[in-house]
């Protein structure tokens, strides 16, 4: 059933949301102990506003584009009341006290947040195995020796294998939404830069940081993104401009819609069965009507990685400092001098690749070597935005494999170097660096797992990707 | 660059804001001093919190660059600056980088000197950190956030003073620049000076001295660290450069550590926060906004006025002063009322160690005073004794001359009445004068004073006895 459906159900009173969510959670709470899709599961918070939109359904005073769809919140966006980490130890316990703009705005239109999930710390990584210190490792849906994809991925896992209608708040920095959606199988739709408040995320690097929906179905990710978009007085960044239906434009002819191929994307490294799938799911949007070139793009594949690690890592350095164990999260037992005690707050409870990314970014951006790497990476983000600015004077998608292999065994990541880890995110880090909207859709099954594919438009042009994703249902 | 002089000052000032809500969220700047209520996610650096900047404090610091004659940058730009102190809410402090507000500004000193302004840029104060015990013999401190996020000007001078007392003219003026400008209360807000001093006999070997609170203040430390340096050079000690401190109640400043490189604060800029254009139309509001300064008053009371320079200066580095000359000099003539109000009222007050602040002398009051001394109505004496009670507490000093028989003794009259009396009631003493004897004039003439309750001009008692007692002779 679709969820406007199931909305409307609940709307007329034919469906009880208490016993639905109790279903919901009973399942999370099954999935979880399997596959380590949440790090906090909201089961009483949840069924006590399931029990409150019921008893305010019965009279008639309750409505919403949500009402009663339970939303499952990636740990590092924060829930008021609820234990929001960003799937680190060193935020353990910390309860915010206000909601992040995203949530509140679905809590409005009447959904019920079933609990936090699963990720890298604070967002670091591809693959959701550089979790905190004692968390667990989300495991892929369709083999659990297999990674979910990371870093948003407790979303993608939980979405693929819930029996329920459900929609999911994931967060990308360079990938974070696209390549676990991509790895489970499932609709990720980043955003626009400042189309989407991010007024209540953790920051890893708030130059690039989007929250956005990953869902099974491309209508649900067009609802919920026209739910939690539009200008926000709470955040600096937001875009002030009207937000569109997205679902409207669903199956809408691609007569006249122009795409384009990269060819940098089709190098070297990409998986033959991806690449196959990929060029399915072109000659799908040609047979639908829309035409194609292949092109070239050269900066964002060559510089996008050193260019958004460069950034990432400066950012991060600066916005991990406030966590040293005096305000808020984990405390230790004061001893020594402040510097004494923040160290080793900070050395025992933050994971080996937030070390790892504060001593990058911190190097980044000191004394002589700013100019160098900081400095010049921000221009380098400069020509990349024109060079995509320049093919959208032509196109409007630009698409790509998402990823370019199948989810990889956790036996075959421990084997990789940091490096080749960041490597994962080369198709990706282009407009996520560049603030562009990209959307992943599941164009095949390979072996028995997901391939997807990556479709870009220009900024504020979600609306165009909805259009020519829902041709590839 | 080369300097010349014996004492080389350059001063950082910082200038709290008189804004009702902080820099970067909308807590009050003022009003509980109950510890970390003045506070919200923002300021105290939870995660998820967005900064959102204070408009009406980018005014206030507009007004102070344009006071200063700077330059005005283009762009609005903020940066992080990284360094763990437990002050410091994110561990990085919101500030100003590479592009500050306002660059290469001047202000003229008493003795005519101009002081070249380096840049003035905005930034965030610190949390303030309370010792239970003195500094370094407590075991912990604590934190208040009440005055994080409180915003803050930096003024940073060219190294352009040659004295202490030059420094303490450039803070004294500096304040008249605030108190004009309406961005600094005097009461509640605090300004902060770090000074670097170095004199010639070192080879200008650079101490900074941190912390300094007050303009005189300012003129004590420095004129102590003057006297340590040339102690020590004599004394064939090698100066090194290093940061002090100021212990207001021992007088004395004291090592705290070397500086032998300059601290890397790993600038970023902040991405929380766009980079913004300062629109024309804004800075042309502010222009029209900006009061008649100290400059611009001196130039009037001296060129429409026709008032001493002097005179003029005292009266325009005072605002409270200023303002009740201006309206003072509408009633009465303005060089007799400058002459009055530069002398007299300040002389007044300061021997009852009333400030400007507490002052609270009705112009209506001042007007008839200084209009009976116009008109000669009564005499000098009269009105510096109706002065020194007028700054006490307020009253009419015309009822108060009527009231006490204090209307000037004419010549013709009573005057001439009095005199005679004198005479008649003293005819050893008038003997012994009319023998030689000059004493017993001055005894006369007091009695006279005394009759008269000093309402009588000496000048006049004095020719009007000679005359008198010429005839007898």
């Amino acid at each position: 059933m679709r969820t406007l459906e199931v909305v409307e159900l609940i709307r007329k009173g034919n469906l009880s949301i208490e016993e639905s969510t109790h279903k919901v959670i009973e399942e999370v709470k099954k999935l979880t102990s399997e596959y380590n899709y949440f790090n906090t599961i909201a089961a009483d918070t949840a069924i006590k506003r399931a029990k409150e939109l019921d008893a305010q359904i019965k009279k008639g005073k309750k409505s919403g584009k949500l009402l009663g769809i339970p939303i499952s919140v990636k740990d590092s966006i924060c829930v008021k009341g609820m234990e929001s980490t960003g799937g680190s130890r060193i935020l353990e316990g910390y309860i915010p006290p206000f909601n992040a703009t995203a949530v509140q705005r679905c809590l409005d239109e009447g959904a019920i947040v079933i609990g936090k999930t699963s990720q890298d710390e604070f967002g670091f990584g591809g693959f959701s195995v550089n979790v905190g210190v004692g968390y667990k490792v989300p495991k892929n849906p369709f083999d659990k020796t297999r990674t979910c994809g990371g870093s948003s991925g407790g979303c993608a896992g939980y979405t693929q294998k819930t029996a329920y209608n459900q929609l999911s708040i994931g967060e990308s920095t360079g990938g974070s939404i696209v390549e676990p959606a991509s790895f489970c199988g499932i609709v990720g739709l980043c955003p626009t830069y400042g189309r989407v408040s991010r007024y209540g995320l953790m920051d890893f690097s708030n130059a690039m940081d989007k929250i956005g929906p990953m869902t099974r179905t491309l209508e649900d990710a067009a609802l919920l993104l026209e739910v939690i978009a539009g200008f926000d007085s709470n955040e600096s960044t937001t875009i002030n401009a009207p937000v569109d239906s997205y679902t409207k434009v669903l199956k809408k002819s691609l007569k006249g819609m122009k795409f384009a191929v990269i060819k940098e994307a089709f190098a070297e490294g990409l998986d033959p069965a991806v690449e196959k799938h990929v060029w399915n799911g072109i000659k799908k949007l040609e047979s639908a009507g829309a035409t194609y070139e292949e092109i070239s793009l050269k900066i964002p594949i060559k510089y996008g990685i050193s260019t958004y690690y460069l950034l990432g890592t400066s950012e991060a350095s600066t916005n991990l400092a406030k966590y040293c164990g005096m305000r808020y999260g984990k405390q230790d037992k004061l001893e020594g001098s402040f510097n004494e005690y923040f160290t080793k707050v900070r050395s025992s409870y933050l994971g080996e690749e937030a070390k790892r990314r504060i001593m990058l970014g911190t190097f980044a951006r000191m004394a002589g070597y700013r100019d160098a790497y900081y400095l010049k990476a921000l221009k380098v983000r400069t020509l990349m935005i024109n060079e995509y600015k320049k093919a959208f004077k032509k196109y409007d998608v630009l698409a790509t494999p998402t990823v370019s292999i199948l989810p990889p065994k956790f036996s075959e990541i421990e084997k990789l170097t940091p490096l080749q880890c960041y490597m994962i995110d080369v198709l990706t880090v282009g407009p996520n660096i560049a603030g562009l909207p990209h959307l992943n859709m599941p164009v095949g099954m390979e072996k028995g797992l997901p391939v997807g594919m990556l479709l870009t438009a220009d900024h504020l042009q979600e609306g165009k990707l909805v259009q020519l994703g829902s041709w590839l249902e | 660059m080369k300097f010349t002089t014996d004492i080389v000052i350059g001063l950082e000032i910082h200038v709290q804001l008189d804004t009702k809500t902080k820099l970067f969220c909308g807590c009050a700047t003022k009003g509980s001093e109950e510890p970390n209520t003045r506070t919200c996610p923002a300021c105290l650096g939870f995660p998820g919190s967005k900064p959102v900047l204070n408009k009406r404090a980018v005014d206030y610091a507009l007004r102070l660059c344009l006071a200063l004659g700077c330059e005005i940058s283009p762009k609005l730009i903020f940066s992080r600056k990284s360094y763990f102190y437990p002050d410091l809410a994110k561990n990085y402090q919101i500030s100003q980088y590479e592009i500050p507000l306002g660059l290469s500004g001047e202000l003229r000193l008493s003795d005519w000197k101009m002081v070249g302004i380096t840049r003035v840029h905005m930034e965030e104060d610190p949390a303030s950190l309370i010792h239970t015990k003195s500094t370094g013999a407590s075991a912990y401190v604590l934190v208040d956030y009440n005055r994080s996020g409180i915003p803050l000007c930096e003024v940073v001078t060219e190294p352009d003073m040659a004295s202490p007392d030059q420094a303490r003219d450039f803070m004294k003026r500096l304040m008249t620049v605030l108190s004009y400008l309406d961005i600094f209360d005097e009461q509640t807000c605090v300004i902060k000076a770090d000074a670097n001093i170095s004199i010639k006999e070192s080879g200008y070997v650079r101490s900074e001295i941190k912390n300094i609170t007050g303009f005189k203040e300012i003129e004590r430390a420095l004129f102590y660290e003057v006297e340590r340096q040339k102690i020590a050079v004599r004394s064939g000690e090698k100066l090194m450069q290093d940061t002090r401190g100021w212990d207001a109640e021992k007088g004395m400043t004291f090592h705290m550590r070397a500086k032998e490189t300059e601290a890397d604060y790993g600038y970023i800029l902040d991405p929380d926060l766009v980079v913004t254009e300062i629109p024309s139309e804004w800075l042309k509001q502010v222009k029209a906004s900006m009061p008649e300064l100290a400059e611009d008053k001196i130039r009037k009371y001296v060129e429409t006025h026709k008032i001493a320079q002097l005179d003029a200066e005292v009266i325009a580095q005072e605002r409270k002063l200023a303002e009740l000359f201006e309206k003072v000099a509408k009633e009465v003539d303005p060089v007799l009322a400058a002459k009055w109000m530069r002398r007299e009222l300040v002389r007044v007050m300061s021997f009852n160690k009333i400030t400007f602040h507490d002052l609270l002398v009705d112009e209506k009051h001042l007007i008839e005073l200084l209009s009976m001394v116009e008109k000669k109505e009564i005499t000098e004496q009269v009105a510096q004794k109706i002065m020194e009670e007028l700054v006490v507490k307020p009253f009419s000093p015309r009822q108060y001359v009527e009231k006490h028989g204090l209307k000037r003794v004419a010549e013709t009259g009573a005057l001439l009445k009095v005199c005679e009396e004198v005479i008649k009631e003293n005819k050893n003493v008038v003997e012994e004068y009319l023998a030689g004897k000059e004493k017993s004039f001055q005894f006369l003439v007091g009695q006279v004073m005394r009759k008269t309750k000093g309402a009588a001009s000496p000048q006049e008692v004095n020719e009007l006895l000679r005359k008198l007692l010429k005839s007898k002779s």
